[in-house]
């Protein structure tokens, strides 16, 4: 049976938890060069006003992902 | 390399760097936003001279993460450094890096290292670092990346001149510098994909043949025969490109930790949270949308309303100019071509820079402090379903007052297809141009009574005007959307930098360019279809326009006419013999469907330089051009008659056609001409043209037609 991953739209507000991968290599490429790496902490801290998007912080830094790249993180636990 | 060769020297760095402060910093005003055929990003170039008295080209490349590209309008620094024959490959290229956050923008800087190009690292920020109680190691990280490591703060300016001086060593010493090894340690396929390259391309440097092997598809300067042999080599090696890259970076990224210990000593302190307590506020799932539209209110009221005084200066200038002019000229075309010509074309230039510099000095402010990465994610969702981008939202509300400045403001949407879109829509929002032609087809179509109680019909129509632009917008956004649909996918993950205070110079300097790109660019254009303009309404088919002159005297003094009425006919008779006039009622049949007569055909033609010139033109054309009364035309209008009919020719039907009209075409010079400046062609330009003109076209007839049925 597949193991469901949990991913960022899964976290609570203000819940962290560690990027593990990234279900497409084209989305891999985008964010590990802007620094959300596998091993990154990656912290929930709001939703856009109408949906679709999400603030988060990766090792402390402030970034803006929309659901479809943010369900490409795959996270631990 | 040769004496003569100017030496070219490129800023290189991620988008949120602070690259483009120092640019401003190293060349101030010597500077100009290069519209380079092919290429849509900006790329700037600016003048800076070494103290030994040489001059450098500097440029200020499009901010980006890493030399494998993952969207298209990033490609291009990629193609710069993969590329040696480049006209923007430079000498040396200095690279920024944020020293309060050293880690991520070593990437960027490992992969320009492996170039084996001469690097200057000008570790940027450090007044912040300061601040932070860090503490900079640069010769650690000079040493352990083997380049020169400058401290510089591109917000105060400090160490600019070691930069330089830096910049002229690193130059000098070029020739001599050996080939240094690879930061990167190639895996075997890497190795086996480089050298299969090298050997075929003649590619000297290892990951400049790596680098071509994975993006020699869309690589401008590559022959189809060259992207055969490129597509054998990764076919027999069997090369999977896209696990390739995000190995790399990943193998890249294990080895700096080590580097940043080096270099950078931070305090046991609590990470800055000032952005986080004011973001809980900005980007609140209420009061973000609040204040932001308390923010566009401000930005709208200053386009719209504070900038009418320059802008009414400008005019009152020129005209009272124009009135001293043509009294002590004599009464020749050539005098007529500079006052009505030439005069009128530079004021309806100039009368743009008060709404153009207001509007970026404002965008600008909102961009430097970190805000606009902010409105990018509140609104991404809404206006992406429209084919654009959060940002778009900036550009319609500002074409609310102007879409000239409106449409330039979207240059800072990175993704070409978003952008093109938001510059194609923006003009339907109705826009401070349209006001006076609504207010006198409505104060006549439309009877001035109350619905409900409250609602005025004439406020009513006022509203659907404006309704009915922005739903032309958002539908055509969206109808381009399906119709453009690119392969490539489209992402949105973008950094939300730490809030700072302004940079005054980048401001200034931003505002300086956007209003001399303008005025250069743009203003050619705008200057040549207005005396294009001028030559119609002033010329016409052999002696007509004589001919008119005469029989209209005549006619004055047969009714016994005033000097103002007879020079208003004049006038009026005049310009129904010129080309415009022969033009207007050649396109009589054309625009009969819609319920024009040829008098609005008229119209129509002139008021392209600027949809308000309607009123002016209907004044002249019936007979009350000195006026300027528009309760004086509005009596004329009402009392028209269609020449073969007889009928009214401002019925309810023909008002509400002629608003929808006014409302979809695109009836503006200077929009079409700011289009062409802003995507590089003439294509786009024109096509919108077509496109606006065609749904004008049909709209008008379909609220002609509908409303004569009903009505």
């Amino acid at each position: 049976m597949q193991r469901r991953y949990r991913t960022i739209p899964d976290l609570h507000l203000h819940e962290s938890a560690r990027a593990i991968a990234f279900n497409n290599p084209a989305l891999a490429g985008k964010l590990t060069a802007m620094g959300l790496l596998p091993g990154s902490m990656v912290e929930m801290v709001r939703t856009a006003p109408f949906g679709q998007a999400y603030y988060i912080k990766a090792d402390g830094v402030r970034m803006a992902l929309r659901e479809e790249e943010a369900a490409g993180v795959l996270l631990e636990g | 390399m040769n004496a003569h060769h100017t030496l070219r020297v490129a800023l290189v760095g991620n988008p949120n760097s602070g690259k483009s402060t120092i640019f401003n910093q190293l060349t101030g005003l010597r500077q100009k936003t290069g519209n380079f055929p092919g290429v849509t990003v900006d790329i700037k170039a600016g003048n800076l001279r070494l103290p030994d008295g040489r001059e450098v080209e500097l440029l200020d490349l499009p901010g980006t993460y890493s030399l494998h590209p993952t969207a298209s309008d990033e490609r291009i620094v990629t193609a710069i450094f993969a590329n040696p024959a480049d006209r923007f490959y430079p000498d040396v290229a200095v690279y920024v890096a944020d020293a309060t956050n050293l880690e991520k923008h070593l990437l960027l800087l490992t992969q320009l290292m492996d170039l084996g190009l001469p690097v200057v690292v000008a570790l940027n920020m450090t007044d912040t670092v300061q601040e932070m109680g860090m503490q900079l190691n640069a010769p650690a990280l000079a040493a352990a990346i083997n380049a020169p490591v400058v401290c510089v703060s591109g917000r105060t300016g400090d160490n600019m001149p070691l930069l330089v001086e830096e910049i002229m060593r690193t130059a000098d010493k070029k020739s001599a510098a050996a080939p240094g090894k690879s930061f990167y340690r190639f895996r075997d396929i890497e190795n086996q994909v480089a050298e299969a390259i090298s050997l075929n391309l003649r590619v000297e440097n290892p990951y400049r043949a790596l680098l071509i092997g994975h993006h020699f598809e869309w690589l401008p300067f590559l022959t189809e025969e060259e992207k055969a042999t490129l597509r054998a080599i990764i076919q027999t090696k069997t090369f999977v490109s896209l696990r390739a890259q995000v190995d790399e970076t990943l193998d890249r990224y294990e080895r700096f930790p080590p580097l940043v210990e080096k270099t950078v000593k931070k305090p046991q302190t609590a990470p800055e949270n000032t952005t986080d307590r004011i973001d809980a506020v900005l980007t609140h799932r209420i009061w973000g949308p609040v204040l932001f539209t308390a923010v566009m209110l401000l930005v709208f009221q200053s386009i719209f309303d504070w900038s009418s005084i320059p802008m009414d200066y400008i005019e009152t200038v020129f005209t009272d100019l124009n009135g001293w002019l043509s009294e002590r000229l004599p009464a020749h075309w050539l005098s007529s071509l500079l006052t009505d010509g030439i005069m009128a074309g530079l004021s309806g230039v100039l009368v743009f820079v008060p709404q153009i510099a207001l509007l970026f000095f404002l965008i600008t402010l909102l961009e430097e402090v970190g805000y606009m990465a902010r409105v990018v994610f509140m609104f991404d969702r809404i206006m992406r379903r429209f084919g654009m981008n959060g940002r778009s939202i900036v550009a319609l509300i500002s074409g609310g007052a102007c879409a000239v400045p409106a449409i330039m403001s979207s240059r800072t949407i990175g993704n070409w297809q978003e952008r093109l879109i938001t510059t194609l829509v923006t003009p339907f929002i109705s826009c401070s141009a349209r006001l006076p032609v609504y207010a006198v087809l409505i104060a006549l179509a439309v009877p001035s009574k109350r619905i409900a109680g409250i609602l005025n019909l004439q406020s009513l129509t006022f509203g659907g005007m404006y309704l009915l632009g922005i739903t032309a917008a958002l539908a055509s956004g969206w109808a381009m959307k399906k119709w453009l649909r690119t392969r490539e996918a489209s992402y949105l993950a973008i950094e939300l930098p730490v809030y700072r205070m302004p940079h005054w110079k980048n401001v200034w300097l931003t505002v300086w360019e956007k209003v001399s790109a303008f005025v250069w660019g743009a203003g050619k254009i705008i200057l040549l279809i207005s005396i294009v303009l001028w030559a119609m309404a002033s010329f016409g088919p052999g002696d007509a326009m004589n001919q008119a002159e005469v029989a209209a005297q005549t006619t004055a003094a047969a009714k016994n006419l005033d000097e103002t009425a007879a020079a208003d006919l004049i006038a009026a008779k005049k310009l129904e013999a010129s080309w415009a006039g022969v033009l207007g009622k050649a396109i009589e049949p054309a625009i009969r469907p819609l319920g024009y007569d040829w008098k609005i055909g008229i119209a129509l033609i002139t008021s392209f330089a600027a949809r308000e010139v309607f009123v002016g033109t209907m004044s002249t054309i019936y007979s009350i051009g000195s006026a300027n009364d528009e309760l004086a035309l509005r009596q004329k209008m009402k009392a028209a008659r269609f020449d073969d009919t007889g009928l009214p020719v401002y019925s309810l039907a023909t008002a509400l056609s002629l608003l929808v009209f006014y409302a979809l075409a695109m009836q503006c010079m200077s929009t079409l001409a700011v289009v062409k400046r802003e995507t590089g062609s003439w294509k786009w330009a024109l096509l919108q043209f077509v496109f606006m003109s065609l749904l004008a076209y049909t709209g008008a007839w379909l609220a002609y037609i509908g409303a004569s049925w009903w009505g």
